[in-house]
C-alpha cells in the first residue's frame, strides 16, 4: 500500500470556500433571495482588491440583470458564498440589486365587466 | 647474620621477596600501561556505542518513517475523499443555514490534511496529484485555507503566473507552514501580509508578520535547515514536535524552490520569502477550477466566441466562463412600457449569435415585463 495510496488525484477544490469570502459572515436569505436580480453599477472596480470570484460575478452581471441563483449556477459556488460576495460588492457599491420581477397584477374585474357590458351594448 | 647467609632458606626467602618486589613493579607498570589502553578503549567503546545508538535511532527512525509515511498517506487520501463530499454538500445546501457549519468542517478537514501531508513529507513521501496548473494567487489561498486563523492573511497581489500541476500542493503546503508559523508567532488580530515580487527567473512569495521576530540562534538554525545542511530525523523534532520549518525545508529540497526567513518584516516580525524558480511556473491558461458544469443551463449559442485569455490587468482569465444567458439589456429607463430593447443590427456579424440571442431574450423579457405593468391609459395606443 504505497504507490496507489500516494498517487490519487485530488478532486477537491483547491481554494476552500471560506477563504473566498475571507471568513465573512454569510448573509441571510432575505438579503439576497434566489430571484433577486443583480447588475453592475458604474463604479470602476479596483481590480487589485477584488478576488477572481468577485470579478467573475461583475463580468457575469455586466450585460444586464442576472438572478442570484443564476450567478451561483455560473460560478459553481455555493449559494451562501455567492450571497456573501454579493453583500461585499453591494457594500462597495459595485452592484445594484432589484427585487424580482413582480408577477402580473390581476386585472380589475369591475373594469372588465364594464368593457364587456359596453361591447355588448354596442355590437350585440 | 652470617648464619643467615649460609642458610639456604634465607636465600630462598630473599629470592622470593626480590621476585615479588620485581613482580609488583612489573605489575604496577603493566597496570599503568593497561590503564592507558583502557582509557583509550573506553573512549573508543563510547564512540562506538554512540554510533550504534545513532544507527539504531536511524534504523528505528527509518522503520517508523516507513510506517508513518504509509499511514499519513492513507489519512491524506481519506481527508481528500471527505473534502470532495463536503464540496458536494456545500453546493447542494448552499442556500441553507447548514452551510456555515459545513464550512467549519471543511476548515477542520483542511488543517487535518495539511498535518497528514506534512508528516508524510518528513517521512520521505508525498501524496495526491493535480491535473491542472493553478494561479499563484489560488495556491496561496489554498495555503491560507489550511491554517487556523486564515482570516488574518491578506494577499495584496495577484499574478499572471501559475504553478505547474505537480508543484501546486507542495508549494501550497510550504506556504501554509510559513503562514501558520507567522500566525502563531504574532499577536492575534494582527495582519499577515502576503505580497508577490517577480524576480529574475522566478517569483517571490513574501510573507510578513507583525510578531516579535526570531532570535539570531533561531535564524541560524532555520538557515541550516533551509540550506539542507541539517536534516533532522523524526526523533529530533523536539517535544512537542516542531513540524513547520523541517517540512518547508524538505519540500524546498524536493521541489527546488528557495526559502529564507533571515530578514525582518516592516513591522519588526519575520519576513519569510519563498522564491519559486521558473521551472515551477507557467503562464499556461488556467482552467476553471470548479468541477461543476453548468451545461444544464442552455448556453447562448454554440458558436460563441472564446473569451480572451487575459484580463485588462494582464491576469489570466479563469476561462470556460460562458457568456451570461437570458440577459435583459440594461433598461436605463426602467418602468416605462415603451419600445423593447434595440434589436441587434445585422451589420454586426462579429458579435453574432450570442448578442442576437441575448437581444431576443431581452425583447422577450421586456415584452413580458410590459405586459405585467399596471395599465397606464395615457400610453395606450402609442405602441407599434
Amino acid at each position: 500500500m504505497t504507490t496507489e495510496d500516494a498517487d490519487f488525484e485530488l478532486r477537491g477544490e483547491l481554494v476552500r470556500p471560506y477563504v473566498i469570502t475571507n471568513g465573512r459572515e454569510l448573509p441571510s436569505e432575505r438579503e439576497f433571495s434566489v430571484t433577486t436580480l443583480v447588475t453592475v453599477t458604474d463604479e470602476a472596480p479596483n481590480s487589485r482588491v477584488l478576488s477572481p470570484e468577485s470579478r467573475s460575478i461583475l463580468d457575469l452581471c455586466s450585460g444586464g440583470y442576472l438572478s442570484v441563483v443564476e450567478i451561483a449556477g455560473h460560478t459553481g459556488l455555493p449559494l451562501g458564498i455567492v450571497r456573501a460576495l454579493l453583500a461585499e460588492l453591494a457594500e462597495n457599491k459595485l452592484i445594484w440589486t432589484r427585487a424580482p420581477v413582480p408577477s402580473a397584477e390581476s386585472a380589475d374585474k369591475q373594469l372588465l365587466k364594464e368593457v364587456l357590458h359596453g361591447l355588448r351594448r354596442r355590437f350585440a | 647474620m652470617a648464619s643467615y647467609a649460609q642458610d639456604p632458606a634465607f636465600w630462598s626467602l630473599a629470592a622470593v621477596a626480590l621476585g615479588s618486589v620485581g613482580l609488583t613493579v612489573r605489575v604496577s607498570l603493566k597496570a599503568k600501561r593497561q590503564e592507558k589502553g583502557l582509557t583509550e578503549k573506553l573512549a573508543q567503546a563510547e564512540a562506538k556505542a554512540e554510533e550504534a545508538a545513532r544507527e539504531v535511532q536511524e534504523v528505528t527512525d527509518g522503520k517508523i518513517s516507513t510506517v508513518l509515511k504509509s499511514a499519513m498517506q492513507t489519512l491524506r487520501l481519506l481527508a481528500a475523499e471527505q473534502q470532495v463530499k463536503l464540496d458536494e454538500l456545500q453546493r447542494e445546501y448552499g442556500g441553507h443555514k447548514i452551510l456555515q457549519p459545513l464550512l467549519e468542517v471543511n476548515h477542520a478537514n483542511a488543517q487535518f490534511a495539511r498535518r497528514a501531508l506534512g508528516i508524510a513529507v518528513l517521512c520521505g513521501g508525498f501524496s495526491g496529484r493535480r491535473k491542472e496548473p493553478a494561479s499563484v494567487y489560488d495556491v496561496i489561498r489554498s495555503a491560507q485555507g489550511q491554517i487556523s486563523q486564515f482570516d488574518r492573511v491578506k494577499i495584496r497581489d495577484q499574478s499572471g503566473f501559475a504553478v505547474v500541476p505537480s508543484a501546486v500542493d507542495g508549494v501550497a503546503l510550504a506556504v501554509a507552514e510559513l503562514l501558520a508559523n507567522a500566525a502563531s508567532y504574532s499577536p492575534p488580530g494582527t495582519t499577515i501580509e502576503v505580497n508577490l515580487q517577480p524576480v529574475q527567473r522566478g517569483l517571490c512569495i513574501v510573507i510578513d508578520d507583525a510578531g516579535v521576530g526570531m532570535s539570531e540562534e533561531a535564524k541560524q538554525r532555520a538557515a541550516a535547515l533551509f540550506s539542507g545542511e541539517y536534516r533532522p530525523g523524526l526523533s529530533e523534532l523536539g517535544n512537542p514536535p516542531q513540524f513547520g520549518f523541517p517540512v518547508v525545508a524538505e519540500l524546498a529540497r524536493r521541489f527546488g524552490f528557495h526559502t529564507d526567513v533571515s530578514t525582518t518584516s516592516p513591522w519588526g516580525g519575520v519576513r519569510a520569502i519563498v522564491r519559486l524558480p521558473e521551472t515551477l511556473l507557467t503562464t499556461e491558461r488556467i482552467e476553471r477550477r470548479s468541477t461543476l458544469t453548468v451545461d444544464a443551463v442552455p448556453h447562448s449559442a454554440p458558436g460563441e466566441q472564446p473569451a480572451s485569455e487575459r484580463t485588462v490587468n494582464g491576469l489570466p482569465k479563469r476561462g470556460a466562463r460562458k457568456a451570461p444567458i437570458a440577459l435583459v439589456r440594461t433598461p436605463r429607463v426602467d418602468d416605462r412600457p415603451t419600445a423593447p430593447a434595440e434589436p441587434a443590427t445585422p451589420a454586426e456579424p462579429a458579435e453574432q449569435d450570442s448578442r442576437v440571442t441575448a437581444a431576443r431574450m431581452a425583447a422577450f423579457q421586456q415584452g413580458t415585463r410590459t405586459g405585467r405593468q399596471p395599465i397606464v391609459p395615457s400610453q395606450e395606443g402609442q405602441e407599434s
